[in-house]
Formats: C-alpha cells, structure tokens, sequence
C-alpha cells in the first residue's frame, strides 16, 4: 500500500496553521478594538474588552471544552466489566500503539442502541477523549470497530482536535460580542439611549453615531462567526477524508473502515443529543442533514461531512455513482 | 566586514542547520528504540497469558491435548530464548501454534460462549494484534530513520557519527503462507 500524503507533515501544517488562525484572530479583534476606540476617543476599552473576550473563550474551551461536549451529549466513561466496552477499549489501546501515542486518550460511550457513531474531541494529544455509542458496539464487528477508533484516533494523532476546538472558540468569542453589541442596540432603540437628556444638550449628533456604531459591530460579528462556521465547515469537510486515509494506515486494512461507513450509511438514526455546535465532530453527520449527501457548490460550503458514498468509494477504490445506486441515498 | 558579517551568517546558518539535523536523528532514534520496547512488552504479556488460556480450555478440549502440549512448550522456549535472532525465531513458531490452538477453539461452540475462555480470547487476540501493531509502527519508525540516515543532505551530519547512526533491521513476514506471493510467468 503506497501512501503519497506525509502525515508527519500534516501535522506539523495543522499546528502551523492553529497559530495563523489565533494570530490573525487576535490581530483582527485588536484592529477592531482600536477603530472603535479611535473613533469614540475611549482607547483602550474597547481594546481591552474585545481581546479579553477573546482570550477569556480560549481558556475555557481549552480547559472546559472537552467536559462541556461530552456532558452536552450524554456521555459516560466505558465499564470495564462490560465484555463488548473492554473489546473497545482494548481496540483502543491496539491502535493507539499503531499510531505511536504515549497513553491512550480516554474513552466514553454514549447510551443508545439505535445510533452508530463516534467521535474524538480534546485540545491536546495527551488528554483526548474518543466517544462511541452504545450502538456502535453492538452492530459493527471487530474489524469494522478498529476502522472507527483509527479513524477517532487519525483526528487526535493529526492534531485535528486542535484546529477544530481553536475555531470553536473563535467563533465563540465573536458571538458574545455579536450578542453583546445586539443586546445593547436594542435596549438604546428602546429605552432611548443611556443617559440621553444630558448629551443631547450638548451634542446632537452622538445618538446617531453611537447608533451606527453598534449596528457596524452587530453586523461585523454576525459576518465574522458566519464566516468562521463556514471555514470550520471547510476544515471538518476536509479533515475527514485525511482521517480516512490515516486510518487505512494505522489498520492496514481499509475494508473494515468502509463496512463500518455502509453500516453507519444504511442503519444509524439521528442522534438526539448532538446539535449543530457539535455535529461536525462525528464521523458521520449525528443529524443525517441531506446538504452533507449532496455534492454541489451550495452543498458543499454548508456540509460538515463530505458525502458518505464518496467516502467508502474512495476507500474501496471504486466509482462514487456505483456506491451511491447501491446505497440507494 | 561586510564580507565578515556574511561569513558570520553563513556559519551560523549551517551551525543551525546541524544542531537541527542532528537533534531530529535523536529524536527519531529514541522514537524507534521505543517502539522496539514495545514489541517486549506485548510479548511478555503474551507469555503471561498462555497458561491461563491453556488451563481454561484443556477440560473441554481432550482430542486437543498436542496443542495444548505444543504450546506450552513452544511458550517455555520463547521464555527462555537468548539473543535476538534466538528470539525472534521462538516467537515465530509460538505464534504459530497460537494461531492453530484459536483455531480449534473456533470448533467448539460450548468452549466459545464459556465467560472465562471468551474474555481469555479477547485478552489474547488484543495482545497478538497489539503485537503486529508494534511491529508496524516500529516498521514505520524505522523506515523514517533508515531513510533519513541516507537522504541528502542529511546523511553528511549522520555519516560524521556513523557509529551513533545505523540502520536499524525490519521485521519481515514471518509466516511463509502470507509471504507467499502469486507466481507470475513472463517467459510464456
């Protein structure tokens, strides 16, 4: 089996580009800060709030995150006096061996018996977590599992989970400003402005601009965090089908990874705890949204997922149209 | 000075470029001797498990009784194997007939719904599996390693420390059946 991606390299490119995303981040939310600031003649608060928001989210989906997922999605630790969570866990550790990690991440299971699904989330390698659920383990066989887990484990080894908590967060923190600006303009509509009577005297014309002000923040941050959904769409897309090849790699087998994918593709229901700020996580859309089934323009700005059948075509080295007819999507 | 100040860059660019070079060879040795460390671990846990699975399956299995013998005994050899080659060779065969005694257990259905033996062969496939998956990754390290050792122009800086920096052996497919290729005749 050749292998023309260097996945050392892939690495490295996807530590490299994390701080490229932070630095341009924090340079574009301090741009930000100084214009307002320029402007209303109240340098630094503006500044001083816009990054602090910025780096306050940072720390808590680096040091939260992880734990806000898994409780987010009803997830509990494996039970090792369960046969088939042991099967799992010791698929787990076979791999991490194959993959060269010092300690295997933790793992977690999710209680349903009618989803197949799984997913990897974390900020650094050493304390990963990768989350099954329950009908994972009772569906696919030993060697469709070991696809899975390579695949989880292809996200962690590459520093996926790196470059998907860092945009999380950035979203998140132009979100609060985005909330913060909005909340702000409506109150000033309704109640009139803060302190009105008094500056009205003086300056007529403040009103309005203080106005215009937040409406350009509002709008600015509602365009940033779309934007940055788009871009983390982008990466997800992109990302599975690299955790794919790696997981071929780690197995040597891409058989069991493409009969899991069919599985997922044919049997698997809509997982009721997942949402949107989570869905891109999984190996397969927890939703089953039909934009991630389609391969359009459109489609594929929007999808998290590339679609399925091109992913078991690409694994079984076949045409897509002939996978799709036979999965009948 | 103009002409001493770039001297002075271009010694220092190559002293980087050394250091760099250098410190990636460590590295990656360190990698290898650890991902060889592990194959020892797994075939230690191998060695420990045997008899437990041995004891668990010799009541049901009374036609069975040369594996288990053979097993046992090839189990007793890789233990007491010196030497790499000594080694390597011992485990070869004990993972043969490991291979064979999973076999026959497959042939016995009230032998595979039994609690005890199904958990023993859960333990057991993890560790021969973990074992292959050590070799691989060892495989893939060291190929990384041999093939910087000898790429342009890093083989200048592992060639100054030529006795620090050897190639490192691979492991090959040890079971005949498997390295068996389909023979192509082209003289037809």
């Amino acid at each position: 089996m050749a292998f023309s991606v260097d996945f050392y390299a892939e690495e490295r490119k996807n530590i490299r580009k994390t701080a490229l995303l932070v630095t341009l981040f924090y340079i574009m939310m301090a741009a930000f800060g100084l214009i307002i600031d320029f402007a209303f003649g109240m340098l630094p608060i503006f500044t001083a709030v816009f990054l602090s928001v910025a780096t306050i989210q940072f720390l808590v989906s680096i040091y939260s995150g992880k734990k806000m997922v898994l409780r987010s999605l009803k997830a509990r630790p494996y039970n090792p006096k369960n046969f088939e969570e042991k099967q799992l866990k010791n698929i787990l550790d076979e791999l991490t061996i194959s993959a060269g990690l010092s300690k295997p991440p933790e793992l977690y299971v999710i209680d349903n018996d009618e989803v197949i699904n799984a997913f990897a989330t974390g900020f650094k390698r050493e304390d990963a977590v990768v989350c099954v659920t329950t009908g994972l383990l009772k569906t696919l066989d030993r060697e469709e599992t070991s696809g899975v887990i390579g695949h989880e484990l292809s996200h962690i080894v590459n520093r996926d989970i790196l470059i998907m908590t860092m945009i999380s967060a950035l979203i998140g923190a132009v979100v609060i400003i985005q909330i913060f600006a909005a909340r702000t303009l409506i109150n000033y509509l309704r109640f009139g402005g803060f302190a009105r009577g008094r500056r009205k005297s003086k300056k007529d014309n403040t009103g309005m601009a203080i106005l215009v002000f937040l409406a350009t923040v509002a709008g600015l941050a509602t365009l940033f965090s779309f934007l940055g959904k788009l871009s983390l769409f982008a990466v997800s897309r992109t990302r599975e089908y690299f955790a794919d090849a790696r997981a071929v790699e780690l197995t040597r087998n891409p058989a069991g990874l493409a009969s899991a994918l069919r599985k997922i593709a044919l049997i698997s229901k809509k997982l009721p705890t997942a949402n949107t700020a989570t869905a891109h996580l999984f190996i397969a859309d927890p939703l089953k949204r039909k934009v991630n089934e389609k391969s359009s323009a459109f489609a594929s700005l929007f999808s998290t997922h590339p679609p399925i059948y091109k992913r078991i075509a690409t694994l079984e080295n076949r045409q897509p149209e002939e996978v799709r007819k036979e999965l009948q999507l | 000075m103009l002409i001493g100040a770039v001297i002075l860059v271009i010694v220092l660019v190559l002293v980087f470029w050394f250091i760099g070079v250098y410190n990636s060879l460590i590295r990656l040795k360190k990698r290898v001797q650890n991902a060889w460390a592990q194959i020892d671990v797994q075939l230690k846990r191998r060695h420990d498990l045997i008899p437990n699975l041995v004891n668990a399956v010799k009541g049901y299995m009374k036609f069975e009784r040369e594996t288990l013998e053979k097993v046992m005994e090839a189990r007793a050899k890789a233990i007491s194997a010196q030497g790499v080659g000594d080694k390597i060779q011992a485990e070869r065969e004990l993972g043969g007939f490991l291979g064979r005694l999973l076999a026959v257990v497959e042939n016995y259905p009230e032998l595979k719904a039994n609690e005890n033996v199904k958990q023993l062969m859960e333990e057991l496939t993890t560790t021969e599996n973990k074992i292959s998956y050590a070799r691989q990754f060892y495989n893939d390290t060291a190929t990384r390693f041999n093939t910087k050792i000898e790429v342009f122009p890093d083989n200048i800086v592992a060639g100054m420390y030529s006795s620090k920096f050897e190639a490192f052996p691979l492991f090959e497919i040890e079971d005949k059946a498997e390295k068996e290729v389909p023979q192509v005749d082209l003289n037809i």
